[in-house]
């Protein structure tokens, strides 16, 4: 009876916690455990640059929003973008729009099956992050 | 399901609309960046200028709310915490919108 008792008790236990790990289930891109290859980092950083860029747009609409407000709001500004910090700043936000762009195009044509072999994959990432440097260094040779 | 279908076409299609934006916009920075104020409030009075960066900065922030939200979707386990990131994603993203709305109809119209 009272083995019986254990038994029931230590079934009940049990499902208990598979609930609580259905509850807590890891989700799809297991980023921690698979070897970094280079597709994945592409991705990773595809969606890293994405995230920063939504700050930059949220940061677009304020330097909007500063314009209508006068030339007293936006002094605010300038006195911020002189600074050499706020430089570095926006070189790197080149870089990730530059960089989300064309990494972007390449994942376009992936949504139409097209350029999905497997050495045309990696060439063609060998191309962003050269085509991002350079129209990085374009923009800012212009400046 | 419809929803998550209609959301990738969506995503695509501003992607494909920002590509030349993004292009335009990043050429007019250059010029921008050694005007002072008021050359750059004349920029805006273009009506063609003015249209331009209004479908650039919506169709970004939706694009970037689409893609925070399936980043979201993806990587967050807890429940409750996904649903506090996509309500703070998606009120940033339309408080933006509506702001540089307000903004440049302001700008054109003054």
């Amino acid at each position: 009876m009272n083995f019986c008792k254990k038994n029931i008790l230590i079934r009940y236990k049990v499902s208990v916690l598979l609930f609580k790990m259905s509850l807590n289930r890891p989700l799809s891109p297991h980023l921690s455990i698979h070897k970094k290859v280079l597709t994945a980092v592409f991705s990773i950083f595809h969606r890293f640059t994405g995230i920063c860029l939504s700050l930059g747009g949220i940061l677009l609409s304020v330097w909007i929003i500063l314009i209508a407000l006068g030339p007293s709001f936006y002094s605010k500004f300038q006195t911020l973008s002189s600074l050499i910090f706020f430089k570095i700043f926006l070189f790197l936000w080149t870089l990730t729009i530059f960089y989300h762009l064309y990494n972007g195009i390449r994942y376009l044509f992936w949504s139409y099956g097209k350029m999905m072999d497997l050495s045309t994959v990696y060439k063609s990432g060998y191309v962003v992050i050269i085509l991002s440097i350079l129209s990085t260094m374009l923009v800012w040779i212009s400046i | 399901m419809k929803n998550y279908a209609s959301k990738w076409i969506m995503q695509r299609l501003t992607a494909v609309i920002l590509i030349p934006l993004t292009f335009w916009f990043v050429y007019q920075c250059v010029i921008l960046s050694s005007y002072e104020y008021d050359q750059i409030r004349t920029f805006f009075f273009s009506k063609i200028n003015a249209s331009l960066f209004f479908v650039l900065i919506m169709s970004m922030l939706y694009h970037a709310k689409l893609g925070n939200d399936t980043i979201v979707e993806d990587y967050v386990t807890s429940h409750n915490l996904k649903i506090i990131t996509k309500l703070i994603i998606s009120t940033l993203t339309y408080t933006s919108m509506i702001l540089t709305t307000i903004s440049l109809f302001y700008i054109i119209s003054s």
